[in-house]
């Protein structure tokens, strides 16, 4: 099973362990992670479950949609080159061990 | 437990099958009776799980009057209760209104005997997954952020122009809720659905007639025939636009929907819903924002100050007062929510309005301020039924409506000498709103 690994602005982090296929955001509010809320559940909609992906895994995340793209746009938190919505990124064998920081707010 | 993650299937509590979700397993083992509960469950959550208190005290004048005393008294007391005047069980903690939005499995939007379902048909707000989700993709793009700025914002700074332009008309003293708020919010939701046959006074009144008979708890007859009147309306309107918007596309709802395979039952039933809650909202949320910074002018002065305050001024108005203050749901099974027990096939009100008010997670939760501390609430919903006009709300009202008045009617303020009134509790906002300028 792979693991993810979540930074606080802090820098205090959270690994978590999850069943293959689960997604960024799923995986964060199923073990409480602080910072990610999720409020659409996973439809791309709220963005609210933004997250910075460290460039070391940049090469194997999935491309980003239409749908994630324009919701990018609307992150509380600045957008960088690292953003991808939690929700839309599922973490498998070529994801384990991947580690986002954790954006100051959602909301 | 929505679309995503492992495990899907999870269900019911008494099922026999641990969910490999740690949460949801957590909610599982914590719903179980105390004797229940073995080894590697959540230690810290094994009391006994008490029966809902009974609020024989709550009257449907005092909520539609106020509710707020109401809800802060409730919580105070227990997360649920049976409030026999409203015939539900009413749920006002922030944490057992969250779990519910979590969970679609033990908490079902598929309600029975829902007036929603007569008054309106069986929309994709009375749904579950995969149901609910079919007709949600159904609408496309046409709300999403990318549509709104492509196409929709030009539309509402177009519209705002001439509704406050109608406003100023009939000069200080006009009503802000009916003479702006209202029509601005009905002619935006006129277009948006695409029924360029009709006027925004149509969409006024179906909207307002077909909630009148989603509320309609006291079986009143006449208020069944406006209902279905307009809903008579509102189907014509429809079958007479399909084959215009066949022919001449463009970005509207009914347009998309018009060359997709769902079936008219359910186009219709989703346009209805959409109608009633496309108006209300917005136009609420527009005249409480507004009356909230006109009640704080110290804040006002912060929001005038800095255009990106319109969105939060917007954000606390939507916690403050939930234009949606209660929506149903209804148990699958027995279960226990935030230690109370719930039978099965009980009716819910998760009572949104209660919870974006609960000390738990807000400080000072009664206080309309700008600059608390940002924290999610939960107005618009959240999971699979998370609000799809979110977006077009925050557009036309925070984007386009607030900065423009601002700046077209300087000294704005509310008339000393006739009081606005807000009123309502499944749906609150101001019923009256008289508003005076320079």
């Amino acid at each position: 099973m792979p693991t993810i690994t979540y930074v606080q602005p802090s820098g205090q982090s959270d690994t978590v362990t999850v069943e293959d296929n689960t997604s960024l955001m799923r995986a964060a509010v199923a073990n409480n992670v602080n910072g990610i809320v999720g409020e659409c559940g996973g439809q791309a909609m709220c963005a609210t479950c933004h997250v910075y992906v460290r460039p070391e895994f940049a090469d194997a995340l999935p491309d980003i949609s239409e749908d994630e793209e324009e919701m990018l746009d609307c992150t509380t938190a600045e957008r960088t080159d690292a953003s991808r919505l939690g929700c839309q990124v599922r973490v498998s064998t070529e994801l384990d061990g991947i580690v986002v920081d954790i954006p100051e707010g959602q909301v | 437990m929505n679309v995503q993650g492992p495990s899907e299937t999870a269900a019911c509590p008494f099922s026999g099958n641990l969910p490999t979700d740690p949460t949801e397993r957590a909610a599982v083992l914590a719903s179980l009776p105390a004797d229940h509960v073995g080894s590697g469950s959540v230690a810290e959550n094994t009391e006994a799980p008490i029966d809902p208190p009974v609020a024989d005290w709550v009257t449907i004048p005092e909520l539609h009057r106020n509710p707020f005393p109401i809800y802060r008294r409730m919580r105070e007391e227990a997360p649920v209760h049976w409030v026999p005047a409203v015939n539900r069980y009413m749920v006002t903690s922030y944490a057992a209104c969250h779990a519910i939005e979590q969970d679609a499995d033990v908490f079902s939007a598929n309600e029975t005997g829902s007036l929603m379902k007569r008054a309106m048909g069986h929309s994709m707000l009375r749904k579950d997954d995969p149901e609910h989700k079919v007709d949600r993709d159904s609408y496309g793009s046409t709300l999403r952020p990318g549509t709104i700025k492509k196409h929709w914002a030009a539309i509402f700074e177009e519209n705002n122009r001439k509704y406050l332009d109608e406003l100023v008309a009939k000069g200080p003293g006009a009503d802000f809720v009916w003479d702006y708020a209202a029509p601005y919010a009905a002619e935006n939701l006129r277009l948006i659905c695409g029924f360029h046959n009709s006027t925004q006074e149509d969409l006024q009144r179906w909207s307002q007639s077909m909630i009148d008979g989603t509320g309609n708890y006291a079986d009143d007859a006449d208020v069944w025939a406006k209902s279905e009147a307009a809903s008579a309306e509102v189907d014509a309107a429809i079958d007479d636009m399909i084959p215009y918007l066949l022919k001449n596309p463009d970005h509207s709802l009914l347009s998309g929907l018009a060359s997709l395979p769902i079936p008219l039952e359910s186009v219709r039933a989703n346009l209805k819903m959409t109608i009633g809650g496309g108006l209300n909202e917005p136009r609420d949320v527009l005249a409480t924002t507004v009356w909230a910074l006109l009640s704080h002018p110290d804040q006002l002065a912060d929001v005038v100050a800095d255009s990106k305050l319109h969105a939060t001024a917007f954000e606390e108005s939507v916690r403050w007062v939930a234009p949606i203050g209660m929506y149903p749901r209804q148990t699958t099974c027995e279960t226990v929510l935030e230690g109370v027990r719930i039978p099965e096939g009980a009716r819910l009100g998760v009572v949104l309005g209660a919870a974006n008010r609960d000390p738990a997670v807000f400080v000072d939760p009664e206080s309309y301020n700008i600059h608390r501390a940002k924290k999610p609430h939960l107005g618009f919903g959240g999971g699979q039924h998370f609000c799809a006009g979110t977006w077009i709300a925050r557009a036309q009202v925070a984007q386009v409506a607030m900065p423009a008045l601002f700046d077209r009617l300087p000294g704005l303020r509310l008339d000393p000498d006739n009081a606005a009134v807000d009123a309502g509790w499944v749906f609150r906002g101001l019923i009256k709103m008289p508003v005076l300028w320079d």
